[in-house]
């Protein structure tokens, strides 16, 4: 980036403390956000990409979910180190955020018109008439007709994308400058996905705003995101620029993610799935989390986590736009269609135990 | 079992290889909307599913796309006997299900499974995983208990659970983990149709690619035959021979997989097509989406006519013809399997936005 970024997430560490010990949600998290930029946020359920979100926003349910260690910057202030009080100034007004399911984010009781201006009283001097003129407004941008008769309705009578529409009424309101939405349009059927997903990026492109879109959705961040981030077990696994993500996936996770997608267009390729299941977060990871289902893994790989790490690439789009990944033995472009590595000989590392075991074995393949 | 499996082996010796499985004739369920307490009085109905007609021959899946409200559960649970039709047939094996008493419905129905979307809410939490997949055995009477065990475990290790699972409970278990449950839990009765709602959908991406993968060689090994019911049109796509697509409790047009993908022909299906992302960040920069406006119809109160017609992209091209609203649009074959209902195909065939759809379709190989 030549300027700072707006948000800087860095080195980020959540833990949670449960009944059954601590989990391990978020492992050292690094992510840039730059002013207008679209980021799209990719991971299974588990992956921490939810749990980073919440962090930033300050949101992490207390006293459960805390910031271990990292720095969150926005716009150059560290929001970790920031009182509560001035964190609730900023949210709303200069980050907002978007949830999956608009139904438990919205007051049943309260009708819509309250709502909607309940952000804009909190925020600014503002009179009843005025701040229901601009709820109306408001409603009319999100694309309904007859704004002024919903103001009246509660959500219950609202379907599920017409809910989605108001939260993203709300959440755009006061013109932050970083909306994150997480999971925006999957509670939506897919022609209302689609409906969402055009006026959540025209919205955001119009009024400059950066977008953090957390999704699970392969197809969604094709659609919208310029850079991706790939979490997996509470780190950032690959980042780099959509198309040379899809494109040239050098992270064996990434890999595996990307084949694991019925595309509409290659019907009959057989899905090649990641084997196994991801790790549980209650022990303390060790070596890199997706070892255990790696095809490319090294011996290195079940002690010591890769840092993410420049991997060449990366388009000229503009500064802060390289690729790269957390791994010991990335995928080379020869092997990401047969999803396997082509070395001869190559043998993944066995885990430690077995490893002495097997080590004769391994090294009798020839170079 | 053993008994019971020879006079299986029977029945399907009997039966033509290409002949129906499953016939759904003109289904239509209605549920009633009812007001009061003391004295419920019947105030609307909601017409879940309103003259459906699929036909299922045996070894293939049929996949049933639609969004929510479409009525594709309602179509799943009422094959399987949970809900009774208002009206229309559904003939399994040439039996009519509707017609069975109890006791004789208990053993076609043996042969009529379901998978549910949510694996954590159809199964038991207070039953450990052993006796879920044994209970179905236990219904049916199938072997003494040593060799219910036997199958049991059998049934684990054939959707690639170890056989230590049995004594598990569902919540010690993963998503994926459960849905296999289920799936053996499915399988327990040898069924020759398996009804899949959504059985894929709440799963994470590499989860579901290994469940879509277990369906698949279960369906080989065991000779099944799938109604794959879905709202993902990239999974459906994947895993189905025939597709049929619903809207608000009709079937606007169904034809075999390719070709519904390759040369579709209702209005609704191409929106579909459009709507959906598509993970590669090249074809998504070329194409352009067809954003369809409102929601789906109430099925409490369809719209008359083509019951697509208040959100239909190519009526507002075609400057809203009258016909749409008037007149309901019938299933009409265009070409061999292939059937459509819209009253203006020769329009949507020059249309702009269905040659998008399919130019957009074929990936450049990589």
């Amino acid at each position: 980036m030549t300027a700072e970024p707006l948000l800087s997430v860095r080195d980020l560490v959540v833990r949670f403390d449960t009944p059954q010990g601590e989990v391990h949600a978020v492992n050292g998290v690094s992510l840039d956000v730059g002013a207008g930029e679209t980021v799209g946020l990719v991971g299974e359920s588990g992956s921490g990409k939810s749990v980073t979100s919440l962090a930033v926003m300050g949101l992490l349910p207390a006293p459960a979910g805390r910031v271990a260690s990292g720095q969150i910057l926005f716009d150059g202030t560290d929001l970790i180190r920031v009182p509560e009080r001035d964190l609730r100034k900023l949210r709303g007004k200069d980050i907002s955020m978007v949830f999956q399911d608009p139904m438990s984010s919205l007051n049943p009781v309260i009708t819509i018109g309250e709502q909607v201006t309940e952000i804009l009283r909190a925020h600014e001097q503002i009179g009843k008439s005025d701040a229901r003129q601009r709820a109306a407004d408001l409603l009319r941008q999100v694309g309904f007709p007859n704004a002024e008769e919903q103001l009246v309705r509660f959500p219950h009578q609202f379907s599920g994308g017409m809910r989605q529409r108001v939260m993203i009424a709300m959440a755009l309101a006061l013109h932050p400058r970083l909306l994150i939405a997480d999971e925006p349009t999957t509670a939506l059927d897919v022609t209302i996905q689609a409906q969402v997903l055009e006026l959540l990026v025209g919205l955001t492109r119009d009024l400059g705003t950066a977008l953090l879109l957390i999704s699970h959705d392969l197809g969604i961040m094709a659609r919208v995101a310029r850079r991706i981030a790939v979490m997996y077990a509470g780190f950032v696994m690959e980042t780099a620029p959509t198309g040379e993500l899809f494109a040239k996936p050098r992270h064996p996770y990434t890999v595996g993610l990307l084949n694991s997608v019925p595309a509409i267009d290659d019907r009959g390729k057989a899905l090649r799935p990641i084997e196994g299941a991801p790790p549980d977060l209650e022990e303390p990871p060790v070596g890199c989390p997706f070892a255990p289902r790696c095809a490319w893994r090294v011996a290195s790989c079940w002690t010591e986590m890769p840092p993410l790490l420049p991997v060449g690439g990366g388009t000229g789009d503009g500064p802060g736009l390289e690729h790269a990944a957390a791994c010991h033995n990335p995928v080379t472009a020869e092997e990401v269609r047969g999803a396997a590595p082509l070395r001869p000989g190559f043998v993944p590392a066995p885990p430690p135990a077995a490893a002495s075991t097997a080590a004769s074995a391994t090294s009798e393949a020839p170079a | 079992m053993k008994d019971g499996e020879n006079a299986r082996a029977g029945e399907h010796g009997e039966r033509a290889s290409d002949g129906s499985l499953l016939e759904v004739q003109d289904l239509s369920v209605h549920f009633p909307i009812t007001q009061g307490v003391l004295f419920r009085k019947t105030i609307g109905t909601v017409r879940a599913v309103d003259g459906v007609t699929l036909d299922i021959r045996r070894g293939e899946t049929v996949g049933l796309v639609g969004e929510s409200g479409s009525g594709k559960t309602t179509i799943g649970r009422t094959i399987v006997r949970l809900y009774t039709p208002t009206s229309g047939r559904v003939v399994f094996e040439g039996t009519d299900l509707a017609a069975l008493k109890r006791a004789a419905a208990k053993q076609v129905t043996a042969r009529l499974q379901m998978v549910f979307q949510d694996p954590y809410s159809s199964l038991d939490p207070r039953m450990s995983v052993g006796k879920c997949i044994d209970e179905p055995l236990k219904v049916h009477r199938l072997g003494s208990k040593a060799e219910r065990r036997a199958r049991v475990e059998e049934l684990l290790g054939t959707v690639g659970l170890p056989a230590r699972m049995a004594t598990r409970y569902p919540h010690e278990l993963s998503g994926g983990q459960r849905q296999r449950v289920g799936l053996a839990r499915a399988l327990a009765l040898r069924p020759s149709l398996v009804v899949a709602d959504e059985a894929v959908s709440a799963l994470d991406v590499s989860i579901q690619a290994q469940i879509i993968n277990l369906l698949q060689r279960l369906q080989r090994e065991f000779d099944l035959t799938y109604l794959f019911i879905a709202h993902d049109l990239a999974v459906v796509r994947h895993i189905s021979d025939r597709i049929a697509v619903l809207y608000t409790g009709q079937v606007v047009e169904s034809a075999p997989t390719d070709v519904l993908h390759d040369d579709p022909l209702h209005p609704y299906t191409i929106a579909l097509l459009s709507a959906i992302p598509r993970p590669d960040p090249e074809i998504e920069a070329r194409r352009t989406h067809i954003v369809l406006t409102g929601d789906p119809p109430s099925p409490a109160a369809p719209p008359p006519g083509c019951r697509f017609h208040t959100r239909c992209w190519l009526r507002q091209k075609l400057g809203n013809p009258e016909r749409c609203e008037t007149e309901v649009p019938a299933l009409i074959s265009v070409s061999p399997g292939h059937a459509v209902a819209c009253h203006f195909t020769d329009e949507v065939r020059s249309s702009a936005e269905r040659a998008a759809v399919r130019v957009a379709g074929p990936s450049a190989p990589a």
